[in-house]
């Protein structure tokens, strides 16, 4: 049994169809990078998984169980934790309680989740940044606060909406050493990112997204030759 | 500093304060204070650690006073009684409006609290065989109680003040337990942002409806008291718009998400709207329409807020 598995996920926004028939598996230990031009619905099939907007139709299952209908809450305490394309720290509250939020929701008494906080701020080198507030930080570093936030809710499956946005080569090459390392520790990704270096370097498989329909799933290597996929990312005669 | 230290002298202060005067005036003084303080309270727990601003409040304190006085005129039961069944009952009333209103984001929210509580005004008014509708509720007199084995002289200011007093450390010790826990926590996370909140697995729904229910329970004690004491209730008066809008202000002026801050911010406002009633006959209010416009352009975090922020800037250099 697959980890996730999605089945003809679509949504419409009036008549727009912004997602459709989106069906993929996901394995335990598995990263899979989503990629697509601009628009071509990969925050909304985020959304859409992660409980932030209802589906039109179609069903996500975790774990065998359909997921669809419940609150983005519940999905992350079934296991799902995502992150935010534009981040979305909390931004008057320290890097520290930031995570504290996260942690109390396996640990309900305030010593244990903020001492469970500190291991993970440890873990995501932020140890220093801890107390200083959230919007003190350069936005690598918020990618990594948000990345550790959802660490905190011990996620099975983590969303990463574009978690190498907007940094240099240097943190680029952080990031991808993170996502190796998060999945080295059991969890498996779905990664939305427009840096294909980084997308060809980690992922095991990628899933393209045009227009809202899944084109091309496979290898990487694979899919970046696929002509469906050069046409969707260059326009048509370019094939 | 020992750990009980801060409220055990409150606590002292509190007992001390009308006996240093044997006015009764100054013992008005002294209850409106500390019921505004309530009243800060309550709505400060929804709308200063939540950031859900309600206009409405004053719902909740009608249902506690028509509560505590239908209890006593129609069933003849204690006050006692009727004050902690206002509590509960305004807690009730309040779970539901909590669940349809926080759909609703932000202003829409504010909008919806403002019609619950006119809706709810309008029931009061013309629901006459329960209300007696536009006539109010009037107690003619109080029935022999004892409190700590003393007989209540109801004509005496005093047992009011002490039980307004109660009720305000009942309040602050709420809001200190709240501020500490994780309810607390996370009612911080839904102000800052709800989608994060949800996020990080928070219930944000459930979260709102329980800030809710604490405040409302507070409010409707206060509006049992205000019922007591004032002895008459009408349905304009209780749930009233100024009375909701009121409550907005005794948090704000004293400084949003803070324990004391609501009790600083009566203070200052029972004072001010005292003295301006003093020496204006009419007009008085647009002093104290000037007052809250300048609080709000040049101390945002109120009173007890920037005071605070002066203690912890000192603490650190």
């Amino acid at each position: 049994m697959s980890l996730l598995e999605v089945t003809d996920l679509g949504k419409n926004f009036g008549g727009l169809r912004a997602v459709f028939g989106l069906s993929f598996n996901l394995k335990a230990n598995e990263i899979l990078g989503l990629i697509g031009p601009n628009g071509a619905g990969k925050t909304t099939a985020f959304n859409l998984m992660a409980g932030f907007i209802p589906p039109s139709s179609g069903e996500v299952r975790l774990e065998g169980r359909n997921i669809v209908g419940l609150k983005p809450h519940s999905i992350v305490k079934r296991g799902i934790a995502r992150t935010f394309q534009v981040v979305k720290p909390f931004r008057k509250l320290s890097v520290l309680e930031n995570v504290t939020l996260a942690a109390f929701l396996h640990h309900p008494r305030r010593a244990e989740a903020t001492a469970e906080a500190r291991r993970i701020l440890g873990l995501l080198d932020l140890t220093d940044k801890a107390e200083g507030a959230a919007s003190d930080l350069t936005l690598a570093q918020q990618k990594r606060l948000e990345i550790a936030r959802c660490l905190a809710t011990r996620p099975k499956i983590l969303f990463l909406d574009e978690p190498m946005g907007g940094l240099n080569a240097t943190e680029v090459e952080a990031a991808c050493d993170l996502v190796l390392r998060l999945r080295s520790e059991g969890i498996a990704v779905i990664l939305v990112e427009h840096h294909m270096r980084a997308i060809m370097r980690i992922s095991d498989r990628v899933l393209v997204l045009h227009h809202g329909v899944p084109i091309a799933d496979g290898k990487p290597e694979a899919v970046v030759r696929d002509p469906d996929v050069v046409r969707a990312y260059l326009g048509e005669g370019k094939a | 500093m020992p750990k009980f230290a801060l409220p055990g002298l409150l606590v002292a202060v509190f007992i001390a304060a009308p006996l240093l005067s044997t006015h009764s005036f100054v013992h008005h003084l002294l209850i409106m204070v500390l019921f505004s303080t309530l009243l800060g309270l309550s709505w400060n727990l929804l709308g200063g650690f939540a950031g859900q601003v309600s206009f409405g409040h004053s719902a909740f304190l009608g249902v506690g006073a028509y509560t505590t006085l239908l209890f006593y005129l129609k069933l003849g039961l204690s006050p006692w009684l009727g004050l902690v069944a206002g509590g509960a009952l305004a807690m009730v009333v309040a779970v539901p409006i909590g669940l349809i209103c926080f759909r609703l984001r932000g202003p829409y929210f504010s909008l919806a609290t403002l019609a619950v509580a006119e809706i709810i005004r309008l029931v009061a008014l013309n629901w006459e065989e329960l209300t007696a509708g536009p006539q109010g509720l009037i107690i003619t007199h109080l029935p022999a109680l004892s409190l700590f084995g003393q007989t209540v002289n109801w004509e005496s200011k005093l047992p009011f003040y002490y039980l307004i007093a109660l009720l305000a450390l009942l309040g602050m010790g709420l809001t200190h337990l709240v501020a500490r826990s994780r309810l607390g926590a996370y009612l911080l996370a839904v102000r800052e942002d709800l989608e994060s909140a949800e996020a990080v697995g928070i219930d944000t729904v459930l979260t709102r409806v329980l800030a809710l229910a604490l405040s409302a329970m507070l409010v409707g004690l206060a509006g049992g008291f205000y019922g007591l004491y004032f002895r008459y209730i009408d349905p304009d008066a209780v749930f009233s718009v100024a009375l909701s809008v009121e409550m907005v202000f005794i948090a704000v002026v004293g400084g949003i998400a803070t324990t004391a801050g609501p009790i600083v911010g009566a203070i200052v406002l029972v004072s001010i709207s005292e003295t301006f009633r003093s020496q204006f006959q009419s007009g008085h209010l647009i002093f104290y329409g000037l007052f809250m416009m300048l609080v709000i352009r040049y101390l945002p975090d109120g009173i007890w807020g920037r005071v605070r922020l002066a203690l912890k800037q000192v603490r650190e250099r």
